[in-house]
């Protein structure tokens, strides 16, 4: 039996590795497109901490209010002169934020009659926000301290105009701010294994279908147990060895460019190994699911239809744990692709597995793909799969 | 030697196969003669153990084939009527793969290859990839696949079909040898020339039953005409349906 599985395993995997074009185009798509969004992610994300790291203003009509640009001094405030053309600049997407002030802004300021400035933006596009909020905040500031100075001059406790003192405390490390920007990684490491073992499990079940080699095949004196578990294993060597390879063209872009950019991101070798720990085994089950699902197609380009369902459900998966927000819970171990996303943010986000976090998933994903083998085996000796061509 | 009693095969209501009967004996050729549609694929499927028959029994060489499939299935070399190879894999590389699943050792493999290439003429072909060949060039590749453990009983679904005169001449050749080396040789066609060539008995098999059986004197004789094509189509009952 060893030896059959064995002799239908190689013969498939050389089968695929012949496909030159289809091996090139998988590995190319996995090697190039994750690293590549990683670095243009980490690129933008840098961009957005340095744009909110640097305390700078721009003002237009500054020489106004003597005020206002002495407290932004005092607070080490880099204060910039705005082109005339500001209003246009914003919604260009040029200027982030720009602070107005009108002619007779410091004679109202001093008379306490109602002075006001104009705070010009673009919220709709979000690497604006950081610097929208830094100018509010400064005005803000400006803002209190003139009450205070106002109400100490009256005699009157600064106390008073402030019943609650808010202290900030981001608890974010800086591993988990990365984390945010590493969702990236997790979604790549779900789909690599169903990209990779999409090939082999069409090819080998549907594929033979529709070349018509099915038939004599199953002529063989070999329980067909055999050929579903060497098609199997042949469709998860593929999954898994696309997941390892696309992990890795992360580990380098992160190592060589994106952790600069980003400190507080991490993936280095022990995320590396952490991650694979959680995608094979979730490779296992993705491949024998995609099998069994292409074990129904009559043609290639039919199996092809139906598997390429699966991804989508898969692709779901993080896009609804980004957007619900949902939060680490016991049971999602046991939920395939999703126990596994959610112990990928952990990992990202530093926190220490424990072996049963590792575990956990690895059955369940192994329990699938042996379902999915022994209905694979059972189908093939179905008539209707056999000899339903066509 | 296989033995076919009684099979029948029913697909919903369609009754493609109703009690045939038949033996192939060893070192004889046996043709399963009959118009498309007869039944003789459904027949051969069932004895090659890929389909379950609704009634009878198929035994080769004494095995029952519905109780021990795979030893039944060891014992025969069968060219399904679906021949697909892996167009991939060289000619060597698809022989060689039957010859693992059979569980044949290298040497074993590497004798049987060199042996069909001999019988078939396939030696320049051997290490070419399957996928460039020609329709006869890819039956021969089939027909060695299948006989690449030496079985003692060669099914043959229709090994002549859409092949040009060359290549079918070679393959009677080659069925002539099987028949000098002891085996037992069952093969399908609807062409009474091929049948007539080879055959040293005859199955007339029509809607699904078979209508005549012998050699093929006997079959000459039972139908009362002294052309073997014309008494097929008396036996097949062709004759009555061609005509309104």
């Amino acid at each position: 039996m060893i030896a059959r599985v064995l002799a239908v395993y190689l013969k498939e995997v050389r089968d695929a590795l012949r496909d030159r074009r289809t091996a090139l185009m998988i590995l190319v798509a996995s090697v190039i497109t994750g690293p590549l969004t990683l670095v243009l992610v980490a690129h933008f994300v840098s961009g957005l901490e340095s744009r909110a790291t640097t305390l700078k203003v721009r003002i237009a009509g500054a020489s106004h209010a003597p005020a206002l640009v002495n407290f932004l001094q005092r607070a080490d405030v880099e204060i910039e002169k705005a082109p005339a053309d500001y209003e246009a600049r914003v919604r260009q997407g040029t200027l982030d934020a720009v602070i107005v002030v009108p002619e007779d802004f410091h004679e109202r300021w001093l008379a306490q009659d109602d002075a006001r400035v104009r705070l010009v933006y673009d919220d709709s596009r979000t690497e604006s926000g950081p610097a929208i909020r830094q100018a509010e905040r400064l005005l803000e500031a400006f803002n209190r301290e003139t009450a205070w100075l106002r109400l100490m001059a009256r005699g009157v406790s600064p106390s008073v105009s402030e019943t609650v003192k808010v202290d900030r405390v981001n608890a974010a490390t800086p591993r988990q701010k990365g984390a945010v920007l590493l969702f990236l990684i997790p979604m790549f490491a779900l789909l690599a294994p169903l990209l990779g073992g999409m090939t082999i499990a069409i090819d080998a079940t549907a594929g033979e279908r529709e070349r018509g080699s099915l038939e004599p095949l199953l002529a063989n004196p070999v329980p067909t147990a055999a050929f579903a578990l060497g098609k199997w294993l042949a469709a998860w060597t593929s999954a898994a060895a696309v997941a390892a390879v696309t992990l890795a063209g992360f580990l380098v872009a992160a190592v060589t460019y994106a952790e600069r950019k980003v400190p507080a991101l991490q993936f280095g070798a022990p995320e590396y190994g952490r991650f694979l720990l959680l995608a094979v085994p979730l490779a296992a089950a993705t491949a024998g699911v995609q099998m069994l699902i292409a074990t129904y197609g009559r043609s290639y380009r039919e199996a092809q239809t139906y598997v390429s369902y699966l991804a989508t459900a898969v692709s779901f998966i993080p896009l609804a744990v980004m957007f619900t927000g949902a939060r680490d819970a016991a049971w999602q171990a046991a939920v395939p692709a999703l126990g596994q996303l959610m112990a990928m943010q952990r990992v990202l986000r530093g926190d220490a597995l424990a072996v049963m976090d590792y575990a956990v998933p690895a059955a369940v994903a192994l329990a699938i793909a042996a379902a999915s083998v022994a209905a694979v085996a059972r189908l093939l000796r179905d008539e209707r799969i056999v000899f339903g061509r066509s | 030697m296989i033995a076919v009693e009684g099979l029948a095969k029913r697909f919903g209501a369609v009754e493609a196969v109703r009690g045939v009967t038949f033996a192939a004996e060893d070192g004889r050729v046996t043709g399963l003669l009959g118009p498309n549609g007869a039944g003789k694929t459904t027949t051969l499927r069932m004895v090659s153990t890929l389909l379950a028959p609704s009634a009878g029994s198929v035994r080769v060489d004494g095995l029952d084939a519905a109780a021990d499939p795979l030893a039944v299935r060891a014992r025969l070399g069968t060219l399904s009527d679906a021949r697909g190879l892996y167009a991939r894999l060289t000619a060597r590389e698809n022989i060689a793969y039957y010859g693992e699943l059979r569980g044949l050792a290298r040497e074993a493999i590497d004798a049987a290859t060199a042996r069909l290439a001999a019988l078939l003429e396939l030696g320049p072909l051997l290490d070419r990839p399957t996928g460039g060949f020609s329709q006869g060039e890819r039956m021969k590749v089939a027909i060695a696949r299948a006989l690449v453990h030496d079985p003692a009983n060669v099914v043959l679904d229709e090994p002549t079909n859409g092949l040009d005169v060359m290549t079918t001449r070679s393959l009677r050749e080659a069925v002539r040898r099987l028949r000098e080396a002891g085996k037992c040789v069952l093969f399908s066609s609807h062409v009474m020339q091929e049948v007539a060539a080879l055959c040293d008995e005859i199955v007339i098999v029509s809607h699904g039953a078979v209508a005549a059986r012998g050699t093929p004197a006997a079959v000459r004789e039972a139908a009362g005409c002294e052309d073997l094509e014309e008494a097929f189509v008396r036996l097949a009952g062709i004759e009555r349906e061609a005509l309104p």
